[in-house]
Protein backbone atom coordinates (compact mmCIF):
# COMPACT_ATOMS: atom_id res chain seq x y z
CA UNK A 1 0.00 0.00 0.00
CA UNK A 2 2.05 3.45 -1.51
CA UNK A 3 -1.25 5.34 -1.96
CA UNK A 4 -4.62 5.70 -0.70
CA UNK A 5 -7.42 7.72 -3.14
CA UNK A 6 -10.01 9.18 -0.37
CA UNK A 7 -13.04 9.01 -2.76
CA UNK A 8 -15.54 12.10 -0.88
CA UNK A 9 -18.56 13.80 -1.87
CA UNK A 10 -17.83 17.18 -2.57
CA UNK A 11 -21.40 18.78 -2.15
CA UNK A 12 -21.11 18.08 1.84
CA UNK A 13 -19.46 20.95 3.29
CA UNK A 14 -18.27 18.00 6.71
CA UNK A 15 -16.79 15.78 4.02
CA UNK A 16 -15.10 18.93 2.63
CA UNK A 17 -14.05 19.62 6.34
CA UNK A 18 -12.87 16.40 7.24
CA UNK A 19 -10.69 16.22 3.39
CA UNK A 20 -9.10 18.90 4.12
CA UNK A 21 -8.23 18.35 7.65
CA UNK A 22 -6.54 15.32 6.44
CA UNK A 23 -4.69 16.91 3.46
CA UNK A 24 -2.94 18.84 5.68
CA UNK A 25 -1.95 16.12 8.17
CA UNK A 26 1.68 14.80 7.58
CA UNK A 27 1.49 11.19 6.27
CA UNK A 28 3.02 7.86 6.00
CA UNK A 29 0.80 6.73 3.35
CA UNK A 30 0.07 9.66 0.44
CA UNK A 31 -3.30 10.22 0.67
CA UNK A 32 -4.99 11.75 -2.85
CA UNK A 33 -8.41 13.32 -2.83
CA UNK A 34 -10.71 12.73 -5.51
CA UNK A 35 -14.75 14.13 -5.52
CA UNK A 36 -17.22 11.18 -6.11
CA UNK A 37 -18.51 13.55 -8.54
CA UNK A 38 -15.25 13.46 -10.49
CA UNK A 39 -16.51 12.08 -14.44
CA UNK A 40 -13.27 9.50 -15.09
CA UNK A 41 -13.79 8.36 -11.13
CA UNK A 42 -15.23 4.87 -12.84
CA UNK A 43 -12.58 4.64 -15.60
CA UNK A 44 -9.72 4.61 -13.18
CA UNK A 45 -10.96 2.71 -10.08
CA UNK A 46 -13.62 0.39 -12.70
CA UNK A 47 -16.45 -1.08 -10.11
CA UNK A 48 -16.40 1.62 -7.94
CA UNK A 49 -19.89 2.65 -8.53
CA UNK A 50 -21.23 -0.22 -6.87
CA UNK A 51 -20.30 0.81 -3.49
CA UNK A 52 -21.99 2.09 -0.40
CA UNK A 53 -21.67 5.84 -0.55
CA UNK A 54 -23.18 6.31 2.59
CA UNK A 55 -20.55 7.64 4.63
CA UNK A 56 -19.62 9.67 1.53
CA UNK A 57 -16.73 8.63 2.11
CA UNK A 58 -14.78 5.69 0.94
CA UNK A 59 -11.04 4.71 0.65
CA UNK A 60 -9.09 3.11 -2.43
CA UNK A 61 -5.78 1.41 -2.44
CA UNK A 62 -3.64 1.98 -5.26
CA UNK A 63 -3.96 -2.10 -5.58
CA UNK A 64 -7.47 -1.74 -5.96
CA UNK A 65 -8.72 -2.35 -2.16
CA UNK A 66 -11.51 -0.74 -0.81
CA UNK A 67 -12.90 1.26 2.57
CA UNK A 68 -16.24 1.88 3.24
CA UNK A 69 -18.36 2.98 6.03
CA UNK A 70 -16.37 3.28 9.49
CA UNK A 71 -12.96 1.20 7.79
CA UNK A 72 -12.95 4.30 5.48
CA UNK A 73 -12.22 6.63 8.24
CA UNK A 74 -9.76 3.95 10.46
CA UNK A 75 -7.62 3.35 7.30
CA UNK A 76 -7.66 7.27 6.24
CA UNK A 77 -6.30 7.89 10.46
CA UNK A 78 -3.68 4.80 9.60
CA UNK A 79 -2.41 7.01 6.81
CA UNK A 80 -1.66 9.68 9.18
CA UNK A 81 1.82 10.17 10.73
CA UNK A 82 -0.11 11.71 14.00
CA UNK A 83 -2.94 10.07 14.42
CA UNK A 84 -1.78 6.66 13.20
CA UNK A 85 -2.07 5.24 16.97
CA UNK A 86 -6.11 6.62 17.21
CA UNK A 87 -6.66 4.13 14.11
CA UNK A 88 -5.78 1.04 16.42
CA UNK A 89 -8.27 2.37 19.17
CA UNK A 90 -10.79 3.35 17.17
CA UNK A 91 -10.84 -0.19 15.37
CA UNK A 92 -11.60 -1.77 18.77
CA UNK A 93 -15.11 -3.08 18.22
CA UNK A 94 -16.54 -0.70 20.90
CA UNK A 95 -15.25 2.44 19.08
CA UNK A 96 -15.60 1.68 15.56
CA UNK A 97 -19.30 2.62 15.29
CA UNK A 98 -18.09 5.95 16.47
CA UNK A 99 -14.69 6.23 14.10
CA UNK A 100 -16.54 8.65 11.59
CA UNK A 101 -17.51 10.99 14.35
CA UNK A 102 -14.38 10.83 16.37
CA UNK A 103 -12.68 11.77 12.88
CA UNK A 104 -15.38 14.77 12.43
CA UNK A 105 -14.63 15.86 16.42
CA UNK A 106 -10.71 15.22 15.59
CA UNK A 107 -10.41 17.18 12.24
CA UNK A 108 -13.06 20.18 13.97
CA UNK A 109 -10.87 20.49 16.96
CA UNK A 110 -13.63 19.64 19.18
CA UNK A 111 -12.26 16.39 20.60
CA UNK A 112 -10.74 18.33 23.60
CA UNK A 113 -6.84 17.41 23.83
CA UNK A 114 -7.20 14.69 21.41
CA UNK A 115 -3.97 13.41 22.82
CA UNK A 116 -5.27 13.02 26.48
CA UNK A 117 -8.93 11.22 24.84
CA UNK A 118 -6.58 8.66 23.40
CA UNK A 119 -5.26 7.72 26.59
CA UNK A 120 -8.97 6.91 28.13
CA UNK A 121 -10.31 3.52 28.54
CA UNK A 122 -12.42 2.61 25.72
CA UNK A 123 -15.56 2.36 28.09
CA UNK A 124 -14.64 6.01 28.68
CA UNK A 125 -13.81 6.73 25.14
CA UNK A 126 -16.70 5.56 23.90
CA UNK A 127 -19.37 7.27 26.34
CA UNK A 128 -17.46 10.53 25.32
CA UNK A 129 -17.91 10.05 21.60
CA UNK A 130 -21.68 9.13 22.43
CA UNK A 131 -22.39 11.86 24.21
CA UNK A 132 -21.57 14.37 21.25
CA UNK A 133 -23.82 14.48 18.64
CA UNK A 134 -23.16 13.60 15.07
CA UNK A 135 -22.91 17.26 13.04
CA UNK A 136 -25.74 17.41 10.80
CA UNK A 137 -23.86 17.09 6.72
CA UNK A 138 -25.19 19.94 4.27
CA UNK A 139 -26.42 17.73 1.64
CA UNK A 140 -28.84 15.55 3.62
CA UNK A 141 -31.96 17.80 5.37
CA UNK A 142 -32.03 17.42 8.96
CA UNK A 143 -29.73 14.16 8.72
CA UNK A 144 -26.45 12.93 9.31
CA UNK A 145 -24.07 12.01 6.30
CA UNK B 1 46.00 18.11 53.82
CA UNK B 2 42.88 19.94 55.19
CA UNK B 3 39.77 18.06 55.69
CA UNK B 4 38.10 19.84 52.51
CA UNK B 5 41.10 18.17 50.65
CA UNK B 6 40.50 15.50 51.98
CA UNK B 7 36.71 15.82 50.98
CA UNK B 8 37.49 16.74 47.08
CA UNK B 9 40.10 13.86 46.74
CA UNK B 10 37.28 11.15 48.43
CA UNK B 11 34.42 13.00 46.06
CA UNK B 12 36.61 12.32 42.95
CA UNK B 13 37.64 9.05 44.05
CA UNK B 14 34.21 7.88 44.69
CA UNK B 15 32.06 9.76 41.31
CA UNK B 16 34.63 9.10 38.91
CA UNK B 17 34.44 5.34 39.14
CA UNK B 18 30.67 5.62 39.89
CA UNK B 19 30.30 7.08 36.62
CA UNK B 20 32.34 4.86 34.85
CA UNK B 21 30.55 2.29 36.09
CA UNK B 22 27.06 3.16 35.33
CA UNK B 23 28.10 3.94 31.99
CA UNK B 24 29.70 0.30 31.06
CA UNK B 25 26.92 -1.04 32.79
CA UNK B 26 24.35 0.98 30.68
CA UNK B 27 26.60 0.57 27.55
CA UNK B 28 26.73 -3.62 28.37
CA UNK B 29 22.47 -4.05 29.48
CA UNK B 30 21.41 -1.57 27.39
CA UNK B 31 22.49 -2.87 23.98
CA UNK B 32 19.76 -5.52 23.53
CA UNK B 33 17.03 -2.60 24.36
CA UNK B 34 18.03 -0.47 21.73
CA UNK B 35 18.32 -2.69 19.49
CA UNK B 36 15.23 -3.69 20.38
CA UNK B 37 14.31 -0.44 20.37
CA UNK B 38 15.64 0.44 16.41
CA UNK B 39 13.56 -2.75 15.65
CA UNK B 40 16.68 -5.24 14.97
CA UNK B 41 19.02 -2.78 13.61
CA UNK B 42 22.00 -3.67 15.47
CA UNK B 43 24.78 -1.34 13.29
CA UNK B 44 22.59 1.63 14.29
CA UNK B 45 21.78 0.44 17.64
CA UNK B 46 25.64 -0.22 18.36
CA UNK B 47 26.12 3.25 17.00
CA UNK B 48 23.59 5.18 18.78
CA UNK B 49 24.40 3.05 21.95
CA UNK B 50 28.19 4.11 21.97
CA UNK B 51 27.32 8.02 20.98
CA UNK B 52 24.62 7.89 23.96
CA UNK B 53 27.98 6.58 26.57
CA UNK B 54 29.98 9.51 25.47
CA UNK B 55 27.40 11.87 25.76
CA UNK B 56 26.78 10.35 29.28
CA UNK B 57 30.34 10.84 29.99
CA UNK B 58 30.45 13.62 29.17
CA UNK B 59 27.10 15.12 31.21
CA UNK B 60 28.53 13.23 34.00
CA UNK B 61 32.42 14.13 34.18
CA UNK B 62 31.02 17.99 33.97
CA UNK B 63 29.13 17.84 36.75
CA UNK B 64 31.22 16.01 38.54
CA UNK B 65 33.73 18.58 38.18
CA UNK B 66 31.03 21.75 38.56
CA UNK B 67 29.63 20.22 41.69
CA UNK B 68 33.32 19.54 43.26
CA UNK B 69 33.82 23.42 44.90
CA UNK B 70 32.05 22.92 48.20
CA UNK B 71 30.47 26.22 50.31
CA UNK B 72 31.28 24.23 53.49
CA UNK B 73 34.29 23.19 55.27
CA UNK B 74 34.14 20.57 57.25
CA UNK B 75 36.35 20.37 60.06
CA UNK B 76 36.39 16.86 61.18
CA UNK B 77 36.02 12.69 60.09
CA UNK B 78 32.28 13.19 60.49
CA UNK B 79 31.89 16.85 58.85
CA UNK B 80 33.91 14.93 55.90
CA UNK B 81 31.25 12.27 55.78
CA UNK B 82 28.41 14.66 55.43
CA UNK B 83 29.70 16.85 52.80
CA UNK B 84 30.87 13.86 50.71
CA UNK B 85 27.31 12.09 51.29
CA UNK B 86 25.90 14.97 49.94
CA UNK B 87 27.71 15.58 46.85
CA UNK B 88 27.47 12.05 45.95
CA UNK B 89 23.96 12.01 46.56
CA UNK B 90 23.41 14.68 43.89
CA UNK B 91 25.90 12.64 41.70
CA UNK B 92 24.11 9.58 41.99
CA UNK B 93 20.70 11.63 41.19
CA UNK B 94 21.90 13.14 38.36
CA UNK B 95 22.83 9.49 37.19
CA UNK B 96 19.75 8.35 37.58
CA UNK B 97 17.07 11.23 36.26
CA UNK B 98 19.39 10.84 33.07
CA UNK B 99 19.33 6.88 32.97
CA UNK B 100 15.05 7.65 33.16
CA UNK B 101 15.05 10.40 30.64
CA UNK B 102 16.86 8.08 28.07
CA UNK B 103 14.83 4.99 28.76
CA UNK B 104 11.62 7.47 28.11
CA UNK B 105 13.36 8.53 25.26
CA UNK B 106 14.05 4.94 23.46
CA UNK B 107 10.59 3.58 24.37
CA UNK B 108 8.80 6.09 22.48
CA UNK B 109 11.41 5.85 19.51
CA UNK B 110 10.54 1.97 19.76
CA UNK B 111 6.74 2.72 20.20
CA UNK B 112 6.50 5.20 17.02
CA UNK B 113 9.09 2.35 15.09
CA UNK B 114 6.41 0.03 15.40
CA UNK B 115 3.54 1.50 14.62
CA UNK B 116 5.47 2.36 11.53
CA UNK B 117 5.95 -0.99 10.54
CA UNK B 118 2.25 -2.12 11.98
CA UNK B 119 0.02 -3.42 9.34
CA UNK B 120 -3.26 -1.69 8.99
CA UNK B 121 -5.87 -2.35 11.60
CA UNK B 122 -9.16 -2.94 9.94
CA UNK B 123 -9.06 -5.34 6.97
CA UNK B 124 -10.29 -4.19 3.01
CA UNK B 125 -13.74 -4.91 2.15
CA UNK B 126 -13.71 -5.78 -1.37
CA UNK B 127 -11.35 -4.71 -4.11
CA UNK B 128 -12.20 -3.21 -7.40
CA UNK B 129 -10.02 -2.54 -10.21
CA UNK B 130 -7.42 0.21 -10.13
CA UNK B 131 -5.55 1.99 -13.09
Amino acid sequence: MKNLYVLFDQDCALCRTCSGWLAQQPAFIPLHFIPLQSPDLERRFPGVGKLDFREKLVVVSDEGAFYQGPNAWIICLYALRDYREWSFRLAHPALLPFARRACELVARNRLALSRWALKLPIEKLSQKLQAMPPEVCSTTPGGAC
Amino acid sequence: MTPLAWTYLSYLVLAIPLTVWVARTLHQSGRIFLVDSFLGNEALADSVNHLLVVGFYLINLGFVSLALRSSERPLDFQGVLETLSTKIGWVLLVLGVMHFFNLYIFARMRKRALLRQALPPVPPQGQVGAL
